[in-house]
């Protein structure tokens, strides 16, 4: 296809990943906003803006302990992270910048699924901070998740599953591995796995992740720090896992080199990833956080690369010595 | 006609609320054709049915669907881009809800028209820029030709497959009280065939019964015939011609039109920056690197298909290009210079042209039009200016137009300084009495100023769909049908035997 196209589909991928994971980090933390002590709400705060890379206007973020002056903070930092047009992965510019690729790759794409993302972008467009917030803001994150929900279901039975299809499941991937990554290493910098009083921010973590009712199901009501990061890293068949993740980007990238991934570059990247979660992530000095910490770091440096060897070897190649 | 409330006609008619008929207060003129009404309240023979039927709705009926119409084109993204102000807009072109209807002979005598037009315009094309008997034989003035800042020099010898220069062509056409006349040929990059497309569709389905009843003629098979006419246009000895469409980009106020009609012909929508010329062939870039790209069905000007031939500063191009043109290894459609053709001072000599080409007789003829660039056509602009409407050569989308009867004697003069100062930049043409179609307004149907745009294709033959993009200027009394310009759409209905 042409590497315009994927490249759009493989944005549309991205910028859909993170407005939902937007939306899901949101709406957890306003509904904490209702019964949370005021020093467990700012922590939250600190580990989302972590969690999503992004320094709080007007630097750090100061608390005097007082409920006004929280939920006033609340206020405009849920503007910051959801409307700001200054803001590059607010959701509002994710949702915005999903549907702009979309009308340009219109062409290779269903017009149901086009559809779907324009108007999820009409929907936002016409709302702002002050509306969702005099309504109930929950209702909105839920939504614009499902809005692209939606788009996730028809594009799972309206695109035939050649390159379009393979482009935008890596996208969504490589941004899911990062951001869960991203999120992971946040949430172990402000609750420290040996600290025993934070048991339900490891089960709000869950939530997050779509990972609560499998967890529950699987272990036990008890949600034991360790545990959890393991579940979310290595078990293939969490869908919001970083090992699940990879195993999405492994076939895409299988089925986009035509079979033969070893050929190039992304592909042998992804191999690596997936060993180092299946070899080197079980060794690692499991009490020790800062290790933890490192061997999450290396997933986002890889991911990094990883997006950079796809753009070069399929969005931006060099030209001189094809044809 | 018929106050009977509805029942017998299926979902469209469930009769008025009460006494607020849609055509109640509709009034005809003398002066304009109506193409619905032949006399106050008598409808012509073939748009008795419709008439009745419409009739028989309410003005909210109509309402309600052309918002839901227009409604659906914003959800849709069928849109147009404006600029000027802070943020690009995307706007709808208004449909207006009330369809207009051609007879069978009516479109049989445009459709021969438009066939000969082409026919005759492509062998011009050919003739200036190969032998030019025309001009030597004194047909066409040479200095018209060459002096047009359409005509581009690089095309000159050069052999273009099955001599077709035009491969897209969308002729503007009114009706007078004197029957229809070619305003403009537009033979560069021709816009409007996607709100034909979505204008049928809409109406389509909010009028369905209707539309069945009246065996309107097809014209959803426009993707296909477009993209078996660019096939045919492909360099000898290619076999399975990969077609693209190159589009100056999304910041094009046409972009919605490129990218539908990439989808309906099944072909990629490509920008200049996806091609890439190599040994003198044109490939585009893929995922799986680079492939053969042989016929460009481009929309965008000329002067930004190659900044190597053309516009140096262009970002839009492909460096090379017109160099793997000219080789014969692609064809682009339109050919670049196809402007000389439709050019408004050459526009007077189309009549002349079919003449010469062909022996025949224009089916469909011109608008009266006075060259400034002539002494006679000058003198009479100017003693004129009250009653003509001067347009510039140069121009088009109706801007730079002067309409004489309704402009303030000021404006005149500072008009008719522009054209004393440079007279060739100037035609003049006598206001038309366009014909009017009713019109949904706020206060029922009301007659509004329309013309038609039909798209003729040419590829080893011409082909065309029975239909048109209907203009329609919405503004009481306007004559300026130009989408930039308050313009609107309907639906036409070609009817068949």
């Amino acid at each position: 296809m042409l590497a315009r196209n994927a490249e759009g589909l493989y944005w549309i991928g991205r910028y859909l990943e993170r407005a939902r994971h937007g939306c899901r980090l949101l709406a957890e933390q306003i509904s904490a906003l209702e019964d949370q002590p005021v020093e467990q709400i700012d922590r939250n705060w600190r580990r989302l803006y972590r969690a999503v890379g992004r320094t709080p206007i007007g630097g750090e973020l100061v608390s005097n302990g007082d409920d006004d002056f929280m939920l006033a903070d609340a206020y405009t930092l849920t503007d910051d992270l959801t409307f700001e047009r200054n803001n590059p992965d607010s959701i509002r510019n994710c949702v915005a910048n999903a549907r702009e690729n979309a009308r340009q790759v219109r062409n290779v794409i269903a017009d149901s699924l086009w559809s779907c993302l324009n108007l999820a972008w009409l929907d936002l467009s016409e709302v702002g901070i002050e509306a969702i917030w005099t309504d109930r803001p929950e209702v909105f994150y839920e939504r614009t998740e499902n809005a692209i929900r939606t788009f996730s279901g028809v594009a799972e039975s309206a695109i035939y599953r050649d390159d379009p299809w393979q482009f935008l499941k890596l996208g969504r991937f490589i941004e899911r591995t990062q951001l869960l990554a991203a999120l992971l290493d946040a949430h172990i910098a402000l609750f420290p796995t040996d600290d025993p009083h934070h048991e339900s921010d490891w089960r709000s973590l869950l939530q997050v992740c779509e990972a609560e009712f499998a967890y529950r199901h699987l272990y036990s009501l008890r949600h034991r720090p360790r545990f959890v990061i393991d579940f979310l890293v290595v078990d293939a068949r969490l869908a919001h896992s970083i090992r699940y993740a990879l195993a999405r980007i492994v076939e895409a990238l299988d089925a986009v080199s035509g079979g033969r991934p070893l050929e190039s570059a992304p592909g042998r990247r992804a191999g690596r990833m997936v060993a180092a979660i299946d070899y080197d992530w079980p060794e690692r000095a499991r009490e020790d956080d800062a290790a933890t910490q490192a061997a999450l770091e290396d997933v986002r440096t890889s991911c990094r690369n990883l997006h950079d060897e796809i753009s070069a070897t399929y969005f931006d190649y060099e030209i001189e010595d094809t044809p | 006609m018929s106050t009977t409330s509805g029942g017998q006609t299926g979902s469209e008619g469930a009769g008025p609320a009460n006494g607020n008929r849609l055509f109640a207060g509709y009034a005809t003129r003398d002066e304009f054709y109506d193409e619905m009404f032949e006399a106050p309240g008598v409808p012509r023979p073939h748009c008795r049915e419709l008439c009745e039927a419409l009739d028989r709705m309410s003005a909210e009926e109509i309402a309600a669907m052309q918002e839901y119409a227009e409604r659906s084109f914003l959800q849709q993204g069928i849109t147009f881009a404006v600029y000027g102000e802070d943020d690009a807009q995307e706007r709808i072109i208004p449909i207006d809800f009330l369809p207009r209807l051609l007879d069978a002979a009516d479109w049989s005598l445009i459709e021969r028209g438009l066939r000969q037009r082409l026919e005759a315009l492509n062998r011009f094309l050919g003739d200036v820029y190969g032998q030019g008997h025309i001009l030597s034989e004194g047909v066409v003035p040479t200095e018209l030709v060459r002096g047009c800042p359409q005509y581009r020099s690089e095309m000159q010898g050069l052999h273009v497959p099955h001599g077709v220069y035009v491969a897209v062509c969308g002729t503007d056409i009114v009706r007078t009280n004197n029957g229809f006349a070619v305003l403009e040929d537009n033979l560069r990059v021709p816009s409007g065939v996607s709100y034909m497309l979505a204008n049928r569709r809409a109406l389509k389905s909010s009028l369905r019964n209707l539309f069945r009843r009246h065996h309107v003629r097809r014209i959803d098979h426009y993707g296909r015939l477009l993209r078996q006419t660019l096939e045919e246009l492909a360099p000898a000895g290619v076999t399975d011609p990969c077609v693209v469409l190159l589009t100056p980009g999304v910041f094009n106020s046409a972009f919605y039109e490129h990218m539908f009609l990439a989808q309906e012909m099944g072909v990629e929508l490509v920008q200049g920056s996806d091609l890439v010329v190599h040994n003198g062939f044109v490939y585009m870039r893929t995922t799986a690197g680079l492939r053969r790209v042989d016929v460009i069905y481009r929309r965008i000007d000329d002067d930004f298909i190659d900044p190597l031939a053309f516009r140096a500063d262009s970002l839009l191009g492909t460096p090379g290009l017109f160099h793997a043109y000219r080789l014969g290894n692609v064809t682009i459609a339109n050919a670049p210079g196809t402007g000389v053709a439709d050019d408004k001072s050459v526009y007077a000599y189309v009549p002349d042209m079919i003449r010469y080409y062909l022996a025949e007789e224009p089916l469909l003829a011109n608008v009266e039009t006075h060259l400034c660039c002539t002494p006679d056509g000058l003198a009479y602009t100017l003693d004129n200016l009250d009653r003509l409407v001067v347009k510039m050569v140069g121009e088009s989308g109706g801007y730079g137009m002067l309409i004489g009867p309704h402009a303030t004697p000021e404006e005149r003069e500072a008009y008719a300084k522009q054209i004393r100062e440079d007279p060739a930049n100037f035609i003049s043409q006598p206001v038309l009495d366009l014909s009017v179609s009713p019109c949904h307004t706020d206060a029922g149907a009301a007659p509004r100023h329309v013309d038609l745009r039909p798209f003729a294709l040419r590829g080893r033959e011409t082909r065309l769909v029975p239909g048109a993009f209907c203009r329609v200027a919405l503004v009481e009394g306007s004559l300026v049908v130009n989408s930039s310009q308050g313009g609107g759409g309907k639906d036409l209905w070609v009817l068949s035997g």
